[in-house]
């Protein structure tokens, strides 16, 4: 008798959280379904968005536009020639030998404040040097 | 069949009634039989029962607590594909040149509108570039639906939500925009906006693919080398008081187009300022009688076809009278020409002799391997038809031999010269990029050994013939010059040209063919009277290598080294004179 009684509350008990847990994940899912519609909603937003910024920046680089900021703003000019070389082109320090790289490196002294430039750009740095002032 | 049981006597009576002393259950016979039946059933309905609830059970301890047997399957949302959509076109580095975006558009039910003057006075005065009386017109017409603006800014919808009209509503259209504008329009084309419509260019050539494609179309377009050549053309232009101007670069290994411009040219954002001198393409639609330039494919014939060799010559003392044409040279040495001096000299009656000997089937036959008698299959539908005599006379064949008297388009010259400097393989012209590794396939149309003895004497025509101005420092540029006097409706004029150059780039193992050719161009104070292909088209072929080159990473050389002399040798019999002619 004792034992019925004992097992019908354990049941309903068991009902009674298994219903409860049921609506809390309803409850969840339809907060998080809610969530993704407005997240999606965002994406679709940015997405937009991304891609009315990213045409305009291609409307911005317009070369034409690009060499006409240039000659307001800047002094640079085109790479030429004279600007690009390949690394065979380039002696080794004095005291370095044509020996491997790395097995000379450790040997060297440390740069220090006499080890000069090696290769010198043709024209100078002014080539890429920046008016004073330019930009205004 | 079987009597009814006392309640005594029912082994399943309920359990308060006190039973009374329970009779023996039958040992045997069909009762047995009966009860063992049914317990049977019984079980085994419980143990499938059992089995259900315990495969729920696992499943749903699996999904809860261990989360499923799967990982959650996430994909990006994906925005549905309408109407108005189409895909992108970008440049073969991504760059973006055409692109549709949405807008709002404002419309109207006029049937809903209630006073159409008062609706009129409050929308013109959010939106003042709406004319009021048009407005108001509109909106009284009693029609359907009518449309008053399109591509309304976010902050004018708001304002015009704010107030409230009723009839008047918002509707998202789509409308196209090409961010390079004008630069690249020869190419890419414009779309009619209101129904979707590609009308020309690659717009209209892949209508189909650009509405299903959601992936962007990629052009074998470089936009940095089209603002070089569109730039240089414009400078010879402005320089010479030129009516216009055409140019391409090509890739010689894939047939790909590297830029295309025709000048003048129209902004596709704008077509309010198109008209049909800026919608014809010059470069494709536009035939042309190329002159000179077309030296290039009767000296590769007639070497090619054994005809001569390097080391042949041609009596060119005296003018060649045919008929009621006289052929002459236009700065003539009158003497014996070698092949190569009848190149770099670009001597009209050397080639006119050297394609009589070839003999006019030959003729036209290497003309038609090298694509130049039919229309070329590409992306784009302005593809203009090449003139030539349906009966090819002896006269014919002299004038075809410098190129006059058919008319091709600076794209069919383009790919026959590439394939004339690139090994001789012909590769189909194509505005859509290959993927890196793909080598195309392609037609052998002329020999190794041609192609390369052709090298030489491009090389040559720029250090010593009529194309030195083709030369670009530290480059190796080859190249032919050419100059037509354009047709008008009596015959040739003598003052409208076309002056035009073909440049190959770099000439000891070419990757880009380049020409320019300028459409009326005036001879100005520095070119001393001249207009002709090597004054005009030359030196823009010159800059536009000189900028190109640090672009595409081609590295200068030093074009005085014992191998790149060796390479580029042509032994023209130079005791015979040094004199340059022009064109």
């Amino acid at each position: 008798m004792s034992v019925f009684r004992l097992a019908t509350w354990g049941w309903l008990a068991a009902v009674g959280v298994a219903g409860f847990a049921t609506y809390e994940v309803k409850y969840q899912v339809a907060q998080v379904d809610d969530e993704l519609g407005r997240v999606n909603h965002q994406i679709d937003g940015d997405r937009d968005q991304l891609r009315v910024l990213s045409a305009e920046w291609s409307y911005l680089t317009q070369p034409a536009r690009l060499d006409q900021l240039r000659q307001r703003h800047l002094s640079l000019v085109p790479v030429t020639r004279a600007q690009l070389g390949s690394l065979d082109q380039i002696p080794f320090r004095s005291g370095e030998t044509a020996g491997p790289a790395v097995a000379s490196a450790p040997a060297s002294p440390a740069p220090s404040a006499q080890a000069r430039p090696a290769v010198r750009l043709p024209g100078g740095a002014d080539l890429v040097s920046v008016k004073p002032g330019a930009a205004r | 069949m079987k009597p009814a049981l006392h309640l005594d006597e029912n082994p399943c009576r309920p359990r308060h009634y006190k039973p009374a002393p329970c009779g023996a259950l039958p040992k045997e016979g069909p009762e047995k039989e009966l009860l063992e039946t049914s317990r049977t059933r019984l079980l085994l309905t419980g143990v499938l029962f059992a089995l259900a609830f315990a495969v729920i059970g696992f499943r749903l301890v699996d999904l809860t607590v261990l989360k499923g047997g799967d990982a959650r399957i996430s994909h990006a949302h994906v925005q549905p594909h309408t109407e108005a959509t189409r895909a992108d076109i970008v440049d073969r580095n991504g760059v973006l040149l055409a692109r549709t975006l949405e807008s709002e558009a404002l419309v109207a039910y006029p049937k809903l509108v209630d006073n159409a003057a008062e609706a009129a006075r409050k929308l013109v005065r959010v939106l003042p570039d709406l004319n009021q009386q048009d407005v108001q017109a509109k909106l009284g017409s009693g029609r359907k639906y009518v449309r008053l603006k399109r591509q309304l800014t976010p902050d004018q919808q708001f304002a015009v939500n704010n107030l409230g009209i009723p009839g008047i509503k918002f509707e998202t259209a789509g409308f196209r925009v090409y961010p390079k504008g004008e630069l690249t329009s020869a190419v890419v084309g414009y779309i009619d906006t209101a129904d979707n419509k590609g009308l020309a260019g690659i717009e209209r050539g892949l209508d189909d693919e650009l509405k299903t494609s959601d992936d962007p179309i990629e052009l074998s377009i470089d936009t940095r080398l089209q603002y070089v050549l569109t730039e240089e053309i414009q400078a010879q232009i402005n320089a010479f008081g030129a009516k216009g101007g055409a140019g391409i670069i090509a890739d010689v290994k894939t047939g790909e187009i590297i830029a295309l411009a025709s000048l003048p040219n129209f902004d596709p954002n704008d077509m309010s300022g198109a008209n049909d001198d800026n919608l014809f393409n010059r470069a494709t639609l536009g035939t042309y009688e190329m002159g000179s330039v077309f030296k290039i494919f009767t000296t590769a014939m007639a070497l090619d076809d054994h005809v001569t060799t390097l080391a042949g010559s041609y009596d060119a003392t005296e003018p060649i009278h045919i008929g009621r044409f006289t052929i002459h040279d236009d700065h003539a040495k009158h003497r014996w020409l070698s092949v190569p001096e009848i190149f770099m000299y670009s001597s009209n009656i050397g080639s006119a002799k050297m394609a009589v000997d070839a003999g006019a089937d030959r003729q036209r036959d290497f003309l038609d391997r090298l694509g130049l008698l039919t229309e070329p299959k590409v992306e784009i539908p302005e593809i203009g038809r090449p003139e030539w005599p349906s009966a090819w006379h002896l006269v014919n064949t002299m004038t075809i031999a410098f190129g006059h008297g058919i008319s091709v388009s600076p794209l069919q010259m383009v790919t026959g010269v590439s394939a004339v400097v690139n090994g001789g393989i012909l590769h189909r012209a194509t505005f859509l990029k290959h993927p890196d590794d793909y080598k195309p396939a392609g037609a052998r149309v002329l020999s190794r050994q041609t192609s390369e003895d052709m090298r030489r004497l491009l090389r040559l025509v720029v250090e010593q013939g009529t194309g030195k101005f083709g030369a670009a420092p530290g480059y190796l540029v080859g190249g032919k010059t050419g100059t037509a006097e354009k047709v008008d409706g009596h015959g040739y004029a003598h003052k409208e040209l076309l002056s035009s150059f073909i440049g190959v780039f770099p000439i000891n193992e070419p990757r880009y063919v380049i020409m320019v050719s300028i459409d009326q161009p005036h001879p100005n104070a520095q070119s001393r009277g001249e207009a002709t292909g090597g004054w005009v088209a030359a030196p823009a072929v010159s800059r536009i290598v000189q900028r190109m080159a640090p672009i595409v990473g081609i590295p200068a050389v030093d074009e005085d080294s014992p191998e790149i002399r060796r390479a580029l040798l042509v032994d023209f019999a130079p005791s015979l004179g040094r004199k340059i002619a022009a064109n």
